[in-house]
């Protein structure tokens, strides 16, 4: 199937078990670590694809983990958590994480969000332009590069492939499950949460007044819509 | 009873004092030095005054008439005798014991208003010694007792008793033991009137804070006025009153710490147990997504899953019950879709169903709800797990949406035995579980509640109407947004 290369943290040895005896007998290179600083030694020594992350663990635990992972690497991270609510969720995607699956959760539902993570999309890519110019902001889709007044901007592979989808469909109000079906997969569709994170994100990145965006639009009651430089 | 006359020693004394002082004026008069009879009259005159203003109207008025007697033998004509030839003469006479009257009325006053007002003085220094000492006082504990003694000590009472109506006790203080029955202190309190008794100089009171009397106060001794009576009354109240409501303070803090304490180890148990069921269900399911696997093991499969989520469930549950009775839930309200949280819930019970059939009419046009969109789908989420459950599964659901002037209402009609009127109250109670299913169905008691908890938290209301045979009917509502609102 596929060789990419994954990391499992979790400091329960059952479940560093289990994970790593279905996902190598899915074709995928396994390695575990016991907790974060485990997995920050890791992603540091060696290249991962993908991170399944858990939240709670001894020592620094998944969140801070997950920042210090994020702020070196762009590489995807799935968070594995008990708790539920969507102020975890929000906190864990705010932290850098590209997705969230609650334990217990089915092996299928996982297999497809790790998927959906490892996805790096040819997103359309006939429509879109190769350069997209924002005033002081440029993205290169060609390069994957952005730079706002001429400075690099780092983008994580998330951001980017929904920034790209947005500049494939310039000027239309694209609903919410549309979005994230292009972006996470087509099991996706409710989680407006992940939406509201990553735009802002997107916003502190590329807008020059991140609370008054002048190109990420909200449209109300729908979804979100990319405004071009009328000149 | 009446006063006998003040016939004590120093009584007499002054009466003595009173007669020599007009004895001695007539001697010196008639004897050592002679002078006119209106100069005699002027000094009898200026002795009872003195009399009258210092010792009273019993000492003047005797001193008056020993000077009348002393004028009319000694000093007018006919001198000698206790004839009094001029009329005149008698105004003279009159004019002393008038003196004497009026002098000592006024000087009695003046002296009464003196003792009278350094009474009052002293009184209000104990009240506010008393006061004050009640003010820090610990109002832990026994207060009752405290305040008796702090009565007896303060007031210098002979004997003091309290009846606290709560505890249903008699206090007693002081030196001697105040001659008051229990049953007299309990009726004053029940009946709310003043009791007085003379002949052993005791006072009962009520004690009350505007309501019904919530005590009774008996003091012995007439020190104390009726009015600082009544506001010794008044400010025993005041501190029972306070002592109570710290009291029931710092029971309500207890209970609260202890509710806390209850859901937060429920919080950290359920977390312990879902760690091992995510390798579990992990595992199964891993096992199941072979394509190649035989039918047996897979039916033997399926029911490790099914359970595996069935204690998932439970455990959710119970995660949710603590969190709502720790009050740690907190909504995130924003304008919601309904539709979209209903059809959410819907695509979950997937084969839940069972192949029962579920009619949803529910308009598309629903207006947006304001609600916290994850909480709201929980209570669809256990209303529909509620009739899956308790209702057979042959009966038909219908699952309606409408829209009124300020709320949406949310309804789930079931063909089910529906629910005898007396349980209906109690299908949103903790733990509460109908009496035909307890047995039968596997179940925590705790969904309807959860729910109940959500809906009240979104200032909805949550209800249920049902005819015994006839099925029942799940509704709640929920505001709706307000217009200009926007995602």
């Amino acid at each position: 199937m596929s060789s990419a290369r994954i990391l499992v943290v979790d400091d329960e040895p059952q479940i560093r078990r289990v994970m790593l005896t279905t996902l190598v007998a899915r074709g995928y290179v396994v390695s575990t670590a016991r907790n974060g600083e485990e997995a920050l030694e890791k992603v540091r020594e060696e290249r991962f694809d993908l991170v399944l992350l858990d939240i709670n663990m001894p020592g620094i635990g998944g969140m801070e983990a997950c920042r210090l992972i994020r702020s070196q690497s762009d590489i995807p991270i799935v968070i594995l958590s008990i708790r539920n609510t969507e102020k975890e969720k929000v906190e864990a995607l705010d932290a850098g994480a590209d997705d969230y699956v609650t334990k217990p959760f089915s092996m299928p539902e996982l297999l497809a969000r790790i998927r959906a993570a490892l996805r790096r999309g040819p997103l359309s890519t006939s429509s879109t332009a190769e350069v997209l110019n924002l005033g002081q902001t440029v993205i290169n889709f060609v390069a994957r590069r952005v730079t706002v007044n001429g400075t690099d901007v780092r983008l994580t592979p998330k951001e980017y492939d929904l920034l790209r989808y947005f500049a494939s469909n310039p000027d239309v109000a694209i609903p919410h499950a549309k979005l994230l079906q292009a972006v996470w997969g087509p099991d996706y569709g409710e989680e407006v949460e992940y939406l509201r994170v990553f735009i802002n994100q997107l916003r502190k990145k590329i807008e020059p007044d991140p609370s008054h965006p002048a190109y990420l639009l909200t449209e109300p009651w729908v979804g979100y819509r990319l405004s071009l430089p009328k000149d | 009873m009446k006063n006998r006359l003040p016939l004590q020693p120093v009584i007499v004394m002054r009466l003595l004092g009173a007669l020599g002082i007009i004895g001695a004026i007539t001697v010196f008069y008639f004897r050592v030095f002679s002078v006119n009879n209106v100069t005699v009259a002027l000094s009898f005159l200026l002795a009872v005054l003195v009399i009258a203003a210092r010792w009273g109207l019993f000492e003047a008025l005797v001193a008056a008439v020993a000077a009348m007697l002393c004028f009319n033998f000694f000093f007018l004509p006919p001198v000698g005798t206790f004839t009094i030839a001029d009329p005149q003469n008698w105004v003279a006479l009159s004019a002393f014991v008038v003196t004497a009257a009026i002098a000592s009325h006024l000087s009695t006053r003046v002296r009464k208003q003196a003792l009278e007002s350094a009474r009052r003085q002293q009184e209000m220094e104990r009240l506010y010694t008393f006061s004050r000492n009640l003010l820090l006082l610990e109002v832990h504990g026994p207060v009752a007792q405290e305040i008796t003694n702090l009565i007896s000590q303060v007031f210098e009472l002979p004997g003091v008793a309290f009846f606290d109506r709560s505890s249903d006790r008699v206090h007693r203080a002081g030196p001697h033991d105040i001659p008051v029955e229990a049953t007299k202190l309990r009726d004053t309190a029940v009946q709310a009137t003043v009791f007085h008794d003379a002949a052993t100089k005791t006072t009962v009171i009520p004690i009350s804070l505007g309501g019904p009397p919530i005590g009774s106060l008996g003091i012995q001794g007439t020190q104390v006025s009726e009015t600082a009576l009544h506001a010794i009354g008044n400010l025993t109240a005041i501190t029972l009153e306070r002592a109570h409501a710290q009291d029931v303070a710092t029971r309500a803090e207890a209970a609260r710490q202890s509710e806390e304490l209850k859901s937060t180890m429920l919080d950290a148990l359920a977390h312990e147990f879902k760690t091992p069921l995510t390798p579990i269900k992990a595992a199964v399911t891993s096992m199941l997504s072979d394509s190649d696997i035989n039918p047996t093991r897979q039916e033997l499969l399926r029911i490790v899953d099914e359970e595996t989520d069935r204690l998932n469930f439970m455990l959710t549950e119970a995660i949710q019950m603590s969190r709502i009775e720790a009050g740690q839930f907190r909504l995130h309200r924003s304008p919601q879709p309904l539709s979209k949280i209903i059809q959410a819930q819907l695509d979950k019970l997937g084969e839940d169903l069972e192949g029962r059939k579920l009619t949803v009419e529910v308009p598309q046009s629903l207006p947006y709800v304001s609600a916290d969109r994850e909480f709201l789908g929980v209570v669809i989420w256990q209303f529909l797990n509620n009739a899956l459950r308790y209702t057979p599964p042959s009966s038909p659901l219908t699952l309606r949406a409408c829209a009124g002037e300020a709320e949406v209402i949310v309804s789930l009609e079931d063909c089910g035995p529906g629910i005898p009127e007396p349980e209906q109250r109690r299908v949103f109670d903790k733990f509460y579980r109908g009496k035909d299913q307890r047995e039968r169905i596997p179940g925590t008691g705790m969904g309807l509640t959860i729910a109940r908890e959500i809906v009240r938290a979104h200032r909805g209301r949550i209800w249920v109407e049902s005819k015994p045979g006839k099925g029942a009917t799940f509704s709640f509502s929920v505001p709706r947004a307000p217009k200009e609102s926007g995602l």
